[in-house]
């Protein structure tokens, strides 16, 4: 089932995946998904582990090609970029990974700071150090600046992974499960800054999760995949409608 | 097996390659640079240096044993300096640095690919191949000559304590005649072959651990990988390297 419904024209859409094929090592995981991601909208990637949702988001940024199919992002076709159109179009995504990810090598200053370093260098070193210091603020890390990444706790080290996803203040963040590994309250500190995110910046996001009381609160639209395929795309209220059990089993909050 | 030799050889001169390519393209990393040189060279001065003194002490402790039997004792510093500059020096260094920095190389990008590291540097559009393998490559070209200096400066040294202790030989007669026979192509040109020990080391152990993709599994088989085939490639590219030095120095092959 392919709905390909997104609430908005050609122009409005930051993100659209066109009938995309995906496998590793012969098994496909994304097998002839097609959706499409309107800027500003949040999308909750739902569905079991191993069935291509972190897979969806590195098509998204460029770390994977589709085997099939294309991926455009603001009409770039990923596969047909070069390094230097693949920069500009990273240029205006952020990406917080399910670890993290954070260069444990580095503090967190560091980590905040080597984007600004290398692709806006018209800011100075004060000017760099301010931006890494407010966006550490926004996350609640203001005095943890300092810190390497192994100092800190793993809710911790989600906020300063998503304040390097912020560091470039992206168009599009890309979410790979924000609550995994973490308590109900933590995780709803990290929901509770995506959400402050995309209201005040008017982000376009697009989130892979586990967790459906985090979905709700942020989702505009949910796509659902269910072995390799895309079970269902559209609102929770649409999808609530639905008397697909399996769908019942991703989308209910029990 | 000898099909799956062969192609990693293939891959590891493309991957070598590359990295000399993109040694000259911008930007340059500096600082990272910087600290690499400052990890690979500072933090293996004092491993080099004490194994360098030991080795001139056992040198001198085997060759005066020798040396005396034919009333030659006279030329331990010759040999001494003969052999630390045209080989010992040389091939101990790099053998040292491809235990010492091969297995830090490649367990660190390992582990870097492993956690994701790796994919976040490219998503925050920065070229993950410059910033990791080729700074890396280019500290080790540039420390092992420096290393191998110091290495020579150590057994030397080690080398007259011995002697002193024993014949109570001064230190400006023992560098008179460590000296006195050494030519500049006993010097400079075995020096700078370990530029491209350093190449090697860098190269292999930077290809096992970028190219990993195992988990916790691939940071131990990329480090054990790194140091042994360094190691065995370093011994191989000595005897080739040798022969290139007498071809240009046919003085030295007599």
């Amino acid at each position: 089932m392919n709905d390909n419904s997104s609430g908005g024209g050609q122009h409005d859409t930051a993100i659209a995946f066109e009938q995309v094929d995906k496998g590793f090592n012969g098994r496909k995981v994304l097998d002839n998904v097609s959706f499409s991601v309107a800027r500003g909208e949040a999308l909750c990637i739902l569905g079991r582990s191993g069935t291509g949702k972190s897979v969806t988001l590195k098509l998204m940024i460029g770390l994977h090609n589709a085997d099939a199919g294309k991926v455009l992002v603001g009409g770039k076709d990923m596969a047909t970029l070069d390094e230097d159109g693949l920069v500009k179009v990273r240029r205006k995504m952020g990406f917080l990974f399910q670890s993290a990810a954070l260069l444990d090598s580095f503090t967190l200053n560091q980590n905040l700071a080597l984007p600004l370093h290398r692709l806006d260098r018209t800011k100075s070193p004060d000017e760099v150090r301010h931006a890494v210091g407010e966006t550490l603020r926004q996350v609640g890390l203001e005095n943890d600046g300092e810190k390497m990444p192994a100092a800190l706790s793993g809710g911790m080290q989600k906020r300063a992974g998503l304040a390097r996803a912020l560091i470039l203040k992206p168009e599009i963040l890309l979410v790979d499960e924000p609550s995994s590994g973490l308590d109900r309250i933590t995780a709803g500190e990290i929901d509770d800054l995506l959400i402050k995110v995309k209201s005040e910046r008017c982000t376009t996001m697009v989130i892979v999760t586990h967790d459906i009381h985090g979905a709700r609160r942020i989702g505009d639209r949910f796509a659902v995949l269910d072995q390799a395929r895309l079970l269902a795309f559209g609102t929770p209220e649409e999808l609530d409608g639905r008397q697909d059990m399996r769908l019942r089993q991703f989308i209910s909050e029990r | 097996m000898l099909k799956s030799a062969f192609e990693s050889i293939g891959r590891v001169t493309l991957f070598g390659a590359r990295a000399l390519r993109d040694a000259w393209t911008r930007p340059l990393e500096g600082q990272y640079m910087l600290w690499q040189f400052y990890e690979i060279g500072v933090g293996s001065f004092l491993l080099v240096v004490a194994a360098g003194f030991a080795l001139g002490v056992v040198m001198t402790l085997h060759t005066r044993s020798t040396l005396v039997q034919f009333g030659a004792t006279a030329d331990i510093p010759a040999f001494q300096s003969l052999a630390f500059f045209n080989e010992i020096g040389p091939l101990v260094t790099g053998l040292l640095m491809a235990g010492r920095v091969g297995a830090s190389i490649g367990a660190q990008l390992a582990n870097m690919r492993a956690t994701e590291q790796i994919d976040a540097i490219e998503t925050l559009s920065i070229n993950s191949f410059k910033l990791l393998v080729v700074t890396r490559v280019i500290a080790c070209c540039a420390m092992l000559p420096i290393l191998t200096i110091f290495m020579d400066i150590a057994g030397i040294l080690g080398g007259f304590m011995s002697e002193h202790l024993v014949s109570h030989l001064s230190w400006t007669l023992y560098l008179q005649r460590a000296f006195e026979n050494v030519a500049f192509a006993d010097f400079i040109p075995p020096t700078l072959k370990t530029a491209v020990f350093g190449f090697l080391i860098g190269t292999i152990s930077c290809f096992y651990g970028y190219t990993t993709n195992e988990g916790s599994d691939g940071v131990r088989k990329a480090a054990t990988k790194s140091v042994v085939i360094s190691s065995l490639v370093i011994i191989m590219a000595d005897v080739i390297l040798v022969k290139c030095i007498f071809f240009l120095f046919p003085d030295q092959a007599i």
